[in-house]
C-alpha cells in the first residue's frame, strides 16, 4: 500500500515538474510561468459570443475621460473593426 | 495601423483599452523594461488612471484608430472575453461577423484583413513615411 502511494507522489510530482517546465517554456521563463499562472489565466476566458450573436453595446469612456458612448454608436452603418488591447 | 490605413473608406475602427497585461505589479515582462519606449506602468486602479494610460499611448505612437476605454467595472472585457487582446468585427446589423482568438497567440490581423478584402476587395496604401526625429 505504502508502495502504491509512493509511486501515486512521484507520478504526480514528476507531471507537475514537467507541466511548469512547459509552461515556464511557454511563458518565457520560471517568473513568467508564474505570473502566467496568477495574472495571465484567470483572465483569459473563450467567452461565450459566437459568431452571427447581436453584439453587447457596451459603454466605454472617452479619451477626455468624461464623455461617454456606447461600442455601436461607432459603426456608421458599416461593419466595425473592434480592437481590445492595452499598453503593456 | 495599417489595416486601418487601408481599410478606414470601408470600414469603421474602435480600439478599446482594457485593463493592461503586463503592468510591473503583477506579470511584469522584461521586454517592457527593456524596451526603448520603457513600456512600465502599474495596474490602474482608478478610471483617471486608465484614461492617463491610454492618452500616454495614443500621444506617443500618434494613435490615428478611434479609441474608447473600457470602464472599471471591465464591462467591455467581460462582455467580449477580450483580455489581453482580441479583434472582432461587427457587422453594418451590429451581429458578430469575425471573432478572433485570445492574444498573444491566436491574435491574427492577417484575419480581419481578409475579411475586409473578401468585402471591398484588396487595398494596400502606402505605408506612412516614419517621423524624423529632431
Amino acid at each position: 500500500m505504502n508502495r502504491i502511494l509512493l509511486w501515486i507522489s512521484i507520478s504526480f510530482g514528476g507531471l507537475v515538474v514537467i507541466a511548469y517546465v512547459g509552461l515556464s517554456i511557454m511563458a518565457g521563463g520560471p517568473k513568467d510561468a508564474i505570473g502566467m499562472l496568477r495574472f495571465a489565466l484567470p483572465y483569459m476566458h473563450r467567452g461565450k459570443l459566437q459568431v452571427g450573436d447581436s453584439a453587447p453595446d457596451v459603454p466605454l469612456v472617452a479619451l477626455d475621460g468624461a464623455t461617454r458612448f456606447h461600442i455601436r454608436e461607432r459603426s456608421n452603418g458599416r461593419p466595425l473593426v473592434l480592437v481590445f488591447g492595452s499598453f503593456t | 495601423m495599417q489595416i486601418y490605413n487601408d481599410y478606414k473608406d470601408h470600414a469603421d475602427f474602435l480600439t478599446i483599452y482594457i485593463r493592461e497585461a503586463h503592468p510591473i505589479d503583477e506579470w511584469r515582462m522584461k521586454s517592457n523594461e527593456k524596451d526603448k519606449d520603457d513600456v512600465c506602468y502599474v495596474q490602474p486602479k482608478t478610471l483617471a488612471q486608465r484614461v492617463a494610460i491610454a492618452n500616454d499611448f495614443t500621444q506617443r505612437f500618434k494613435f490615428p484608430v478611434p479609441f474608447g476605454i473600457d470602464e472599471m467595472n471591465n464591462a467591455a472585457n467581460d462582455a467580449y472575453a477580450a483580455w489581453p487582446e482580441r479583434l472582432y468585427i461587427l457587422d453594418e446589423s451590429g451581429r458578430i461577423s469575425y471573432k478572433g482568438g485570445n492574444g498573444p497567440f491566436k491574435y491574427e490581423p492577417k484575419e480581419v484583413r481578409a475579411w475586409l478584402a473578401q468585402r471591398n476587395g484588396e487595398v494596400k496604401h502606402p505605408e506612412p513615411a516614419p517621423e524624423k526625429k529632431s
